[in-house]
């Protein structure tokens, strides 16, 4: 059993017979009570404190979920999955709404980084999390829930140019920290990219107006229709006491190819935009699609939704698609066709109207730089194809040609410091016009990111240690909730692997992925693709969560503690180790089904 | 009531009329039937106890340990390697002075793989702290029992009932069993003077620095030596209200033989046939069946055997590198006398290797013919 603590003294051990031998016999009193029969304690039951043996000390630590350092919008994932498993959807929704204004936006359209980093797929498949925000944020709007109105009213004012997600975002999160924010908008309504780039079958323009006017039910002002350089100038906005720059990158890259200016071929962000916001475009019947991102994808179904029959052409193989799997798939199960290895070289016209598209077969090289193999063109192989438009969507970049040219760039974006900061005083930027990932989630994060470095310099807060605060983990996601209450984040910076998870506790069960409508289905209009989850479906994805990393209350180590060291705590938000009896085995490290106990070698 | 019982079946009526409250085993051959009908007893009603199914042996014993520790009376049983898996906590047990009485149907122990019936399994487990009591036929399994509580909780030290795996545990014979109002009578029920109770908490079983280790263990010993008293008591009390009683041992012939038997268990009834047979023939042959062996009455059987000239101990058991281990015993306690018998050892019966009438006779003669023992065992039925 225990071993003897090395000739210390430790025990405890009092017996009426020890106590009484040096009182002196007397008639009154009672005879001297016989030697036990076993050893036992006769003052309470806390008599040997065996928390002296202790080597290894288990603590509640609680540590991070990985889904939530992978969030770019930084939001608290598993306290969400956490209260949804237990069917309180408006509080989950609270919880992501404390980082994220936009979930219906991005349950509909985010690249779901944070499924990919579940450790849940290491079991059977990743947990729904995407598909669970969306119902929450169905949930709470249908419940009518909107944005409580700030707390606090500053009187600074911030400019915030574009109305994207990144706009949006910032606008957001410094209205609910009182400042009085405008947004100028080069655009007739707001929303940017979400609203001119995405088409409506992935995020149907109702949700959005919805989410929209959500954020600007906070006093948000807006100037809509007014473009930088033209309705406003920049001098204009020096009597804001601060500038946030998300103006996006709309510019297509040009394909260099005879052709290019014919009548008939349009870029992919244009034609998207005009479809976007209803106007006629005159595509023909065959109309190619020069590229393999998510803009080729958006157009080449927005296409077929017209009526064209889109052809995608692509220079190197499936493989190499810069564009989500999911929405790859999603063309293909409308039908949409590919042609792979095949560089555009010329651009057939007559009349000067697109006539047939000339393109160069390629076989796949070594990988380049980026990792990807690289397209080697045959020589010869030239083919030509019949098509009445092109659209090319070979990348986009940022324009710049309305903002001072002291403003830093490199590399076809604008310059940022950590801290979201421009070189120019009072003058950050975010989204797709500084250099990060091109999403929807990430120009969110970047939103939130600058309103806190905007908060913090007009507060005088020291920035970096106020971000320190803030962020979670190491992948750049950072947490309002933390920001504002300025403490040391209690989940702590340390990711949970899979391995520190106890999956016993834990049986397979299928995930409950979103629901789409059937390819045929979908090719004749522009209704919403995937469809939401049901309740009961919701409430059993969230309860597949393993809640890595965080103390759900499901008494494994209370039950599992061998010396009883372990109880309750007074406010029954967890529990609390009596360290007085605790010997270290750590059981309880080991049964806790989701790693929130750690162990801390003592001293 | 007479009944056709078996072994074990007579063990769980013994059970079931000492009102055991928690019962608490994990099957193994051929204990097993014991606690399946125990089960059905606490099921349909006839006792009114906690069954508590566990996953071990080692957790069957903690387990009506911890039951007894608040004062309930409790009831375990197993095997071979099940009391083998128990051993720790038989130690703690014994040392917690709690009154636990457990059935052993006894099993040899492997390897290589056995099911049937030696005493190793028991004997292996003699200095843990038990009272240990070898039957020889269902009817005194039944009453041993009923005695074992009363023992247990008299001197505070745990009972282990031995019985012969299948020759005694499978086989069936008339049992007379008691009225329940009687052995209510016999049987108080069990009132501690120390236990478990969240309304007087005590800590039990905290440390003892080595000023008072020994203290306790002296302790224990003191209620060993207090169960021999104990035992004979009860049995005295028993007889008087059953009309039934066993002692420490059974004595066939002993006053004047010349040559003993002295044997544990079922090889006893074989013997007796062998025994009664010889003396038709004129031998002064004798035979003592050892029910006691802890404590180990070393002053009576001193006393019972001083007069014989040789003595053949038939050991079921063997420890490996010394010999039998009933004989050691013997030897020890015949150590210091004047006049000491010649001590013959045999081992027989091992793994449930029949000991036949032609067994015993053959060691009886053997010990008959022989002046002194060659010094070694011998080792009956051994595969030349």
């Amino acid at each position: 059993m225990e071993k003897w603590n090395n000739g210390k003294k430790t025990s405890q051990l009092k017996m009426k017979k020890k106590k009484q031998v040096k009182k002196k016999p007397s008639p009154s009193l009672p005879k001297t009570p016989p030697f036990p029969p076993f050893s036992l304690s006769f003052e309470g039951t806390q008599a040997s404190k065996t928390g002296t043996w202790r080597y290894l000390t288990p603590a509640y630590l609680n540590k991070l979920a990985p889904c939530n350092e992978a969030c770019p919008a930084g939001e608290d994932v598993e306290a969400a999955m956490v209260l949804a498993g237990q069917e309180d959807y408006l509080e989950a929704w609270e919880k992501i709404i404390q980082e994220n204004p936009l979930p219906r936006v991005c349950g509909r359209v985010c690249f779901h980084p944070c499924e990919g980093s579940c450790n849940r797929k290491d079991l059977d498949e990743a947990v729904s999390i995407n598909a669970l925000e969306r119902f929450l944020g169905d949930y709470a709007y249908q419940s009518g829930k909107r944005f409580a109105a700030p707390e606090q009213k500053r009187k600074e004012k911030i400019a915030i140019i574009g109305s994207g997600p990144a706009g949006l975002s910032c606008a957001y999160h410094l209205a609910s920290l009182g400042y009085r924010v405008t947004i100028f908008e080069a655009q007739p309504k707001l929303g940017g990219v979400l609203r001119y780039g995405i088409p409506p079958y992935r995020l149907p323009k109702d949700i959005l107006d919805q989410e929209i006017e959500n954020i600007l039910s906070l006093g948000v002002e807006v100037r809509a229709s007014t473009a930088l350089g033209a309705e406003v100038k920049w001098a204009d906005l020096k009597q804001f006491d601060g500038l946030f720059l998300a103006t996006g990158a709309w510019k297509s890259l040009p394909l260099n190819i005879p052709g290019e200016e014919a009548e008939g071929v349009l870029s992919g962000l244009e034609f998207l935009r005009k479809v976007n916001s209803g106007e006629a475009v005159a595509l023909g019947q065959r109309v190619a699609i020069i590229g393999g991102g998510n803009t080729a994808m958006d157009a080449a179904r927005s296409a077929l939704r017209l009526g064209a029959e889109p052809l995608i052409i692509y220079r190197r193989t499936k493989e190499e698609m810069p564009a989500w799997e999911e929405e790859v798939a999603e063309a293909e199960e409308e039908a949409i066709e590919f042609i792979f290895l095949s560089s555009p070289v010329k651009i057939l016209t007559e009349n000067g109207k697109v006539k047939g598209i000339e393109c160069l077969k390629n076989l796949l090289g070594p990988p380049g730089k980026d990792g990807r193999r690289q397209p080697q063109p045959i020589a010869g192989s030239n083919f030509a194809l019949p098509v009445d438009a092109v659209i090319s969507s070979i990348g986009e970049t940022p324009d710049f040609s309305f903002l001072p040219g002291e403003l830093g760039k490199s590399a076809g974006s604008l310059s940022v410091n950590e801290g979201g900061a421009t070189s120019l005083k009072n003058v950050f930027a975010g989204g797709d016009i500084i250099d990060q990932p091109r999403t929807v989630s990430y120009a969110i994060g970047s939103g939130k990111k600058a309103a806190m470095a905007i908060d913090a310099t007009l507060r005088a807060k020291e920035l970096e240690e106020a971000l320190r605060r803030a962020r979670r983990g190491k992948k750049g996601s950072l947490s309002m909730a933390s920001y504002r209450n300025g403490s040391l984040d209690s989940l702590g910076q340390e990711v949970v692997e899979f391995s520190e998870l106890n999956t016993a506790y834990f049986k397979r069960q299928p995930r409950r992925a979103k629901e789409k409508i059937s390819g045929l289905q979908r090719g004749s209009n522009f209704s919403e693709v995937t469809l939401g989850l049901s309740s009961i479906a919701a409430n059993d994805e969230a309860k597949r969560c393993f809640n890595c990393g965080v103390c759900n209350l499901c008494h494994n180590c209370f039950i599992y503690c061998p010396d009883m060291a372990i109880s309750a705590r007074p406010d029954k938000l967890g529990y609390e180790i009596n360290y007085d009896y605790c010997k270290g085995c750590c059981i309880c490290v080991e049964e806790c089904p989701r790693g929130a106990i750690s162990v801390e070698v003592k001293r | 009531m007479k009944k056709l019982l078996t072994g074990n079946s007579a063990v769980s009526y013994g059970v079931m009329l000492s009102r055991a409250e928690v019962i608490s085993a994990y099957p193994i051959t051929p204990q097993t039937t014991i606690v399946e009908e125990l089960s059905e007893i606490c099921s349909d009603g006839r006792l009114k106890a906690k069954f508590i199914r566990v996953e071990s042996e080692h957790s069957a014993l903690a387990c009506v340990s911890a039951a007894c520790a608040t004062g309930a009376r409790v009831f375990t049983a197993t095997s071979s390697h099940g009391l083998a898996y128990m051993h720790e906590m038989l130690h703690w047990t014994s040392g917690t002075r709690l009154p636990v009485v457990m059935v052993n149907a006894n099993r040899a122990i492997g390897s290589p793989w056995n099911i049937w019936c030696d005493h190793s399994d028991s004997l292996s487990q003699r200095d843990t702290g038990w009272i240990q009591l070898y039957c020889q036929s269902a009817q005194e399994a039944l009453d041993t029992v009923i005695q074992a509580y009363r023992i247990a909780e008299e001197v505070l030290l745990p009972v282990m009932v031995l019985e012969d795996g299948f020759f005694l545990s499978h086989t069936s014979d008339t049992v007379d069993v008691p009225e329940q109002k009687e052995v209510d009578a016999f049987l108080p029920p069990y009132r501690p003077r120390y236990k478990l109770d969240p309304a007087d908490p005590h800590t039990f079983n905290i440390m003892a620095d080595p000023a008072l280790f020994i203290s306790f263990k002296h302790e224990a010993q003191k209620a060993m030596d207090e169960a021999q008293k104990a035992i004979l008591r009860v049995d005295r009390e028993f007889k008087s209200r059953f009309g039934r009683s066993y002692g420490y041992m059974g004595k066939v012939h002993l006053t004047d033989a010349d040559v003993v038997l002295l044997t544990m268990g079922t090889a006893a009834s074989t013997a007796l046939e062998v025994i009664e047979a010889m003396r038709k023939q004129g031998k002064k042959v004798g035979l003592c069946r050892l029910r006691m062996f802890r404590p180990f009455p070393q002053a009576a059987l001193c006393k019972v055997l001083s007069k014989a000239k040789k003595i053949a101990v038939l050991d079921r058991d063997n420890s490996l590198g010394a010999g039998g281990i009933v004989a050691q015993e013997l030897k020890a306690a015949l150590y210091n006398l004047p006049r000491k018998p010649k001590v013959f050892e045999f081992i027989a019966g091992l793994g449930g290797r029949d000991i036949t009438p032609s067994t015993i006779q053959e060691i009886l003669e053997y010990t008959i013919k022989n002046p002194s023992p060659n010094g070694l065992p011998v080792w009956m039925g051994v595969q030349k």
